[in-house]
């Protein structure tokens, strides 16, 4: 078993070329023959675990596509990147998704976004692109101008398009929508009376080209705005995780203060995403007290959060080297009062609903996730530490002002839904400890480093622990002040995979739990096609119907 | 124009074309209790054909778009939109991404050429995301219970000073003299 | 055991009646609120650099070569509300306010439109920047420089090129 730090970096040194691109994060160059190899021993001896699969167009720069598979190793605090060159006249380089399941997507996106083929994948279909996309087009090249394109496709196929897919929804009546907050993505499950026997997912209607738009129109201090609207719940995390990610390629320090802030806000975001997700389960669940008493304590929060950013959500507050606004005596005493109060009244409610018997008869057992699952499909953030595996990027890759804050990490090991809620009961209380710790001993100092200049073509990684696990942003710096190939990757990308697995012989009733269970952040967790595979009927049920037990 | 044909209470479809999710908890904020509009009877209900009023969230993606068009044409007649975000109102930061379609002016651009249908009533709540009560009062606004604020406003400068190299050089005299240009900071 | 719903029912006694009055009372925004964003017409000197710093494209501008007028729009159904415009801005022109009011049943209530008459060029009589713009930079420049502002970037490069030598800006 290889432990230490320079154990690592020989046996990486074995494979190829080692970089270090910035504190505790390494690059190796290896030859497409030996991907599988080192990938099975970062991922399965060393236990580390998969994290993200980013593809590149490096032609202009070295002629050559860029794969990078990133690895982290929470044990030795270590992230590996392991980079691969491809050919562009064969673009073919061996899969890795036999050996973790995980890596699935993230092949199939590389192979939409650049057309690199990964051999021996088990389904290389179309992922990501929409349905109407011509074929041999891939968008994130640098040679493809996607916005003549853009005008092109929109005047001749729009028509037909529309034309085309209301016959198909002839035979599903209503479509994938639901009015809650849920996106428009479905699931498929394939019934068996009520036993679900398999489920398809059908995911990426709210692709919006954020990659292209970033490395086309804006600058490097224009994506931090961007990236905060990936997504409306956990914006803040991707903002900082991108901020991370160049600060660490240009060496910025950024002064502790700023930290200190950006911690703060992270936290906020975290007690407000997770009441959420409180609220929605108790809404699936039918117990819409719950749900009303827990939003009407997030609204606290909300206020809060509108107080110390400027806005409810979307808070608009980094840039690259610092944040934009300070935080006075007068808020530190307000957000010590609201958290007191919001302490107070959860501990008063929220662990007797937690016990009530409709709940738990309705959560405990239900939707299980193995720890070995678990680790084959590489799922992050409470899911991961639900089913038995601490992995949290607060503790084992401190960011921010965590290094210098007492914390625990919870971690259950039933695998059901109820252990999810737990985990995340947890760590409300521990956020709100956490945030207490921040505000007391924030330091004072500057908010924005002083000299910020990026320099051209370097690597950075930046990650972050959002509400839904890890989130991990890469960043390739270009010239005149853009960037030049930025992969954000949000933990639900991971984690919807793994909600197949947890459908699998389930009742059909307990679906909308199950599916909620891991916090989709950009997936409407509705709308459900079910197919009986006897008769071979589809018929469309809205998750409410479904929870009612129809 | 206010509606009139909606006397009584408005239902609400929320259909979420592509929102970075910031609108839609907006929208179910909402209905929770600190803001309560089913006291407005205003209800949100699960099917387009229920519905009065329809709420676009984000800013229309390729993939949601035939799926947008079906729920548009399923809310029976009359009906109203309310375009939540600034995503809605004109593509926002998408604007001119590839996978976008870029708001509901393009959508009912898409929806005339192809369809040649009268618009409906439409209200525009920009804000990224807007607040609760900016949505309240966006239906406030459709029902005409309360007056638009917003306004477009113009301006075009009339009169110039002469720019010679006289009056460039001796700026400060000449600019006592006039009063004063109202330019920068006083 | 006791079931806990009897006091989950207490608890949402003891909270009692929060709701918002709302579209029948007034609601403000609190302090620092990123509300609407507004240009004073008065102040604005057409200088682009809201237009450039503006993650969105919410500001634009457009350059009418016949009429000579420069056009800085905003358009609300775009903007992010992020504030980087009021940062830059150095007439402080353009502010965020704490309105969020700002439904409309019309989307052109939604632009803000100033139009700026701009100056042309001594030697090659081309528009190049507006009035106002060259008066703000006058004033920070010493008089005996002033005069090279009545040109417009190329000329002025060759007309400094040449006069370098004895001139010493």
């Amino acid at each position: 078993m290889l432990t230490s730090i320079t154990e690592i970096l020989n046996l990486l040194k074995k494979y190829g070329k080692v970089e270090k691109i910035h504190k505790d994060t390494y690059v190796v160059e290896i030859s497409p023959g030996k991907v599988r190899e080192l990938c099975e021993i970062l991922h399965w001896k060393l236990n580390g675990h998969f994290s993200v699969t980013v593809g590149s167009d490096e032609r202009p720069v070295n002629g050559y596509f860029g794969v990078y598979h990133v690895f982290l190793l929470d044990k030795q605090k270590l992230s590996v990147i392991v980079h691969v060159k491809v050919n562009p006249v064969t673009l073919k380089i061996p899969s890795i998704t036999p050996i973790i399941p995980g890596a699935n997507w993230h092949e199939r996106e590389a192979h939409d976004f650049f057309g690199i083929f990964f051999e021996e994948h088990p389904n290389l279909e179309r992922l990501i692109l929409p349905y109407d996309w011509p074929e041999g087009i891939h968008p994130l090249r640098k040679d493809v101008n996607v916005r003549e394109l853009r005008y092109k496709l929109l005047k001749k196929e729009t028509g037909l398009v529309v034309e085309k897919k209301a016959e198909e929804e002839y035979i599903v009546p209503i479509g994938p929508y639901h009015p809650a907050l849920h996106e428009p993505e479905y699931f498929e499950l394939y019934v068996e009376g009520e036993k679900i026997v398999d489920a398809r997912y059908k995911g990426f209607h709210v692709h919006r080209g954020i990659e292209k738009v970033a490395e086309e129109r804006l600058t490097i201090n224009q994506v931090p705005f961007i990236a905060e609207r990936i997504c409306g719940i956990c914006g803040y995390t991707h903002n900082v995780a991108y901020c991370q990610a160049v600060e660490n390629a240009a060496r910025i320090d950024v002064p502790l203060r700023a930290k200190y802030i950006r911690s703060i806000l992270l936290e906020i975001e975290r007690v407000h995403s997770h009441l959420l997700w409180f609220g929605v389960l108790f809404h699936l669940l039918g117990f819409d007290t719950g749900f009303m008493m827990t939003w009407l304590v997030r609204e606290k929060i909300m206020d809060l959060a509108e107080i110390l950013t400027g806005n409810r959500k979307n808070y608009g507050m980094n840039l690259v080297g610092g944040v934009r606004r300070d935080i006075n005596e007068e808020k530190i005493k307000l957000s010590l009062e609201t958290l007191d109060y919001v302490e107070y009244k959860l501990r008063k409610i929220l662990d007797k609903m937690l016990k009530l018997k409709e709940i738990t008869s309705r959560t405990k057992e239900i939707g299980l996730l193995s720890r070995e699952e678990a680790r084959k499909l590489s799922v992050v953030g409470p899911v991961a530490r639900a089913s038995g595996i601490s992995t949290d990027v607060r503790r084992y890759h401190p960011y921010a002002a965590y290094s210098e804050l007492e914390f625990k990490v919870p971690v259950y090991d039933a695998g059901d839904v109820y252990s999810r809620a737990l985990v995340r009961y947890d760590e409300i209380f521990e956020s709100i400890s956490m945030l207490k710790q921040l505000l007391k001993n924030i330091p004072k100092g500057d908010l924005t480093a002083e000299n910020v200049k990026v320099p051209e073509y370097r690597k950075g990684l930046g990650l972050t622990e959002a509400p839904r696990g890890e989130n991990v942003h890469l960043v390739i710096t270009g010239r005149e002040n853009k960037v030049y190939r930025w992969r954000p990757r949000a933990p639900s990308y991971n984690n919807v995979p793994s909600t197949l697995v947890m459908l699998k012989g389930e009742k059909l009733a307990d679906a909308p739990a199950i599916i909620a269970s891991i916090d989709p952040c950009f997936s409407c967790t509705d709308h459900v096609v079910v197919i009986d595979v006897r008769t071979n009927v589809k018929q469309v049920l809205r998750l409410k119907e479904i929870a009612r037990g129809k | 124009m206010s509606l009139k044909l909606f006397r009584r209470s408005l239902w609400v479809y929320h259909l979420n074309s592509g929102s970075c999710n910031g609108c839609d908890i907006e929208v179910l904020n909402i209905f929770t209790p600190y803001h309560d509009v089913e006291r407005l009877g205003i209800k949100l209900v699960a099917s387009p054909r229920h519905a009065d009023v329809i709420v676009f969230t984000g800013p229309i993606t390729r993939e949601t778009l035939p799926k947008a068009i079906r729920a548009f044409f399923a809310v029976p007649e009359p009906k109203a939109v309310v375009a939540v975000g600034s995503c809605a109102c004109g593509g926002g930061i998408w604007y001119d991404s590839y996978a976008v379609i870029g708001g509901i002016e393009a959508f009912y651009r898409i929806l005339e050429n192809y369809y040649k249908i009268r618009l409906p009533l439409t209200v525009y709540v920009p804000g990224c995301p807007p607040k609760p009560e900016a949505i309240i009062y966006g239906i406030a606004v459709l029902r005409g219970v309360l007056k638009q604020k917003q306004r477009k406003t113009y301006f075009l400068e009339k009169e110039v000073p002469a720019l010679t190299r006289d009056f460039i050089v001796n700026l400060e005299k000449y600019m006592k003299q006039e009063g004063g240009i109202n330019i920068g900071k006083k | 055991m006791k079931t806990p719903r009897i006091d989950i029912f207490k608890e949402a006694l003891k909270t009692g009646v929060v709701t918002k009055k709302y579209p029948f009372e007034p609601v403000e925004a609190p302090e620092g609120f990123r509300g609407k964003p507004s240009i004073d017409f008065e102040k604005c000197i057409g200088c682009e650099a809201c237009v450039n710093i503006c993650p969105p494209n919410a500001l634009s501008v457009e350059i009418d070569t016949k009429r000579g007028i420069k056009r800085v729009m905003l358009f609300l159904g775009r903007c992010i509300f992020c504030g980087r415009c009021q940062d830059v801005c150095p007439t402080e022109a353009i502010k965020l306010s704490r309105e969020f009011e700002l439904s409309s049943l019309n989307s052109k209530d939604l632009y803000q439109i100033v139009e700026l008459k701009m100056a042309k060029c001594k030697i090659c009589g081309r528009y190049y920047a507006t009035v106002r713009q060259i008066l703000f930079t006058a004033k920070n420049v010493p008089k005996d420089q002033r005069p090279l502002l009545l040109l417009c970037d190329e000329c002025r490069s060759k007309v400094s090129a040449k006069h370098i030598s004895y001139a010493r800006w």
